[in-house]
């Protein structure tokens, strides 16, 4: 049928109705004086010629007139669903579109009461979206079920969306299916809401009259439940967009905080070579590398890694960071310095989040390098006869304990050593077959690279770390520092 | 993650299973542990047999189910710890906090 929005020419108007009233009242009295005949047993033909007459003139206008009706109802209808059509354009509001979409179809079908319902498919319940005609008290009751959970298959509603057909049902009163929140309701007719051929919902209309709705009103909600269905994907899209904007805002977030406590440069401190670079993942994690000056002749080293992912992960790495920073300007010892670092962390930590690090006081003068391992992966010190040795001692992983105590050591250096600092980014990177990168690998190929500079070396490590761990994987911040005794 | 819990002897075994890295499935956890705990529970151990993996944060989830069962005077155990956690135990030093065994019954019967 294509749709004429003009008005028909055949409106009933208020004169054609009263000229029908009046034939109606001309055939009640004449029906009445016909009987009148009857009784009297003289009946007279010239009165039921005339009966007939009228009878039919009269039938005829009723006729028409239910045309008519339906003509405008039809125009109604269109006019109705054109205006939510534009609601649906002009405004991303559900709760708006939704209802125009139950004030409007009150303009073509008479209900005492409406309601939309969502299926969530995560959780199998079905959901209240919208509610007209219920009174506080029965809306609070419809609530409080749904609450307590209304599962596919459950009442009218939950059957509709179970089956995907409509159902018309003329007396609740005798239907087992029926959830009770509105007392006077009688009869109710509820049709499922689609959308990209899914049943996502359905659409319920309530009378308190038994009986109360036509195959012509359940026309009419379908198409209204057909625009409801496009508003309802909608708004689904558009919340599944807003979520993805906020991670993503998170991530950057995370990333900005987490860029800007590594260092830009790094400080000079001959004869020592020092550089680091991090490579943070598309989570965002918690890596740190640091130098810290604090004399002409003592720089601070560090590495750390904190768990999780994003701005919490972000934020705890922070307050590492800081905390590091204030207790290395006032201590000298390095195992004071972690004891405090972590009663620091603890305190103001969930037990669940900790930092795993290493610190160390490289002393330019002495050639010593004195650190203590707070649950880290061991660096390594490579010399230049090839030989290895990973510097384990210290303590537990911070934060996680109160009053941890740790032991550190120190490290005599010789020229050529190479001190190679990581975190398990680099170590557990691992490639399509699930094989990792592994710490052999990494002390390999820095043996390998020991004569070039220490950034060259840093930069060549994470290039072939890149290269080596599959794109497809989720993996790990890679992070990496490295002190050459030139 | 997957988890189940059983009752032995007084011993209530967690059975940890699959990849342990934190997530909803961790909250899960603790929240069932913590009701353990606060029904009076206090010797507990976790199988971790069938864990196949573990980052950071499943040490995390195991920190804090040790800090819960101390705090309410109980104890934790490990048992069946692969190569792979008792590598990241011995890394982050853990391994001087936790008490590891080699098996379920091991681990139940060190707490006599």
């Amino acid at each position: 049928m294509t749709f004429d929005p003009r008005p028909p020419a055949h409106l009933p108007d208020d004169d054609r109705i009263a000229r029908l009233d009046a034939r109606f009242g001309e055939l009640a009295e004449l029906t009445d004086a016909l009987l009148r005949s009857l009784r009297e047993g003289a009946a007279d033909p010239a009165l039921a010629d005339r009966w007939l007459a009228v009878w039919r003139e009269a039938a005829r206008g009723e006729a028409v007139l239910n045309l008519i009706r339906e003509v405008e109802r039809e125009r109604q209808e269109n006019q109705t669903l054109t205006e939510i059509s534009m609601k649906l354009s002009s405004t991303s509001a559900i709760e708006e579109v939704l209802r125009t979409i139950l004030d409007s179809l009150r303009q073509v079908v008479q209900f005492d009461a409406a309601g939309i319902f969502v299926y969530d498919r995560e959780i199998g319940q079905l959901e209240i979206d919208m509610l007209v005609g219920y009174e506080k008290s029965e809306r609070q009751i419809l609530y409080q079920k749904f609450q307590e959970g209304v599962k596919v298959g459950q009442g009218i509603v939950g059957t509709v969306i179970m089956t995907g057909h409509y159902i018309y049902d003329p007396d609740v009163r005798r239907d087992p299916r029926y959830i009770a929140a509105r007392e006077s309701t009688l009869s109710e007719l509820a049709v499922p809401i689609m959308a990209r051929g899914e049943i996502i919902g359905a659409l319920n209309l309530e009378s308190d009259k038994p009986d109360a709705f036509t195959e012509r009103d359940r026309r009419s909600l379908t198409a209204f439940a057909n625009h409801a269905g496009v508003a309802l994907e909608r708004a689904r899209s558009d919340r599944l967009r807003q979520h993805t904007r906020r991670m993503q805002e998170e991530i950057t977030l995370a990333r900005r905080i987490q860029s800007s406590f590594l260092p830009e440069s790094t400080p000079d401190f001959a004869p020592y070579d020092l550089a680091g670079a991090n490579f943070p993942s598309s989570e965002v994690g918690g890596d740190y590398f640091d130098f810290i000056p604090i004399t002409q002749n003592d720089m601070g080293v560090a590495i750390g890694d904190v768990t999780g992912h994003g701005v919490g992960a972000a934020l705890l790495m922070a307050n590492f960071r800081a905390c590091l920073r204030i207790e290395s300007r006032n201590n000298f010892a390095v195992r004071a310095i972690l004891g405090k670092v972590n009663d620091y962390l603890y305190e103001t930590n969930l037990p669940e989040s900790f930092v795993t690090a290493v610190y160390g006081v490289l002393d330019r003068q002495n050639h010593v390098f004195s650190y203590a391992n707070a649950g880290h992966n061991p660096p390594f010190r490579l010399r230049r006869d090839g030989s290895a040795e990973l510097l384990t001692v210290g303590g537990l992983l911070l934060g996680a304990f109160p009053n941890v105590a740790y032991e550190e050591t120190s490290v005599q250096l010789s020229p050529g050593d190479v001190l190679l600092f990581y975190t398990d980014g680099v170590t557990e990177a691992h490639d399509n077959e699930g094989n990792e990168f592994g710490a052999e690998r990494l002390r390999t190929m820095v043996q390998k690279l020991r004569n070039l500079s220490a950034r060259e070396i840093v930069k060549q490590v994470s290039e072939a770390v890149r290269e080596f761990q599959s794109v497809e994987i989720a993996q790990d911040d890679l992070t990496l520092s490295i002190v050459k005794y030139d | 993650m997957k988890f189940s819990s059983s009752l032995k002897d007084g011993v209530l075994v967690f059975t940890l299973k699959g990849k342990i890295m934190g997530g909803p499935e961790s909250t899960e956890f603790h929240d069932e542990l913590k009701k353990a705990v606060n029904s009076g529970q206090r010797k507990l151990v976790m199988d971790l047999g069938d864990v196949e993996w573990m980052n950071s944060s499943g040490l995390g989830l195991l920190i804090s189910a040790l800090t819960t069962a101390r705090n309410s005077g109980g104890e934790m155990k490990l048992a069946r710890a692969t190569d792979k956690i008792t590598s990241l135990l011995v890394i982050t030093k853990l391994n001087s906090v936790f008490d590891s065994h080699p098996n379920v019954q091991a681990a139940a019967a060190s707490f006599k």
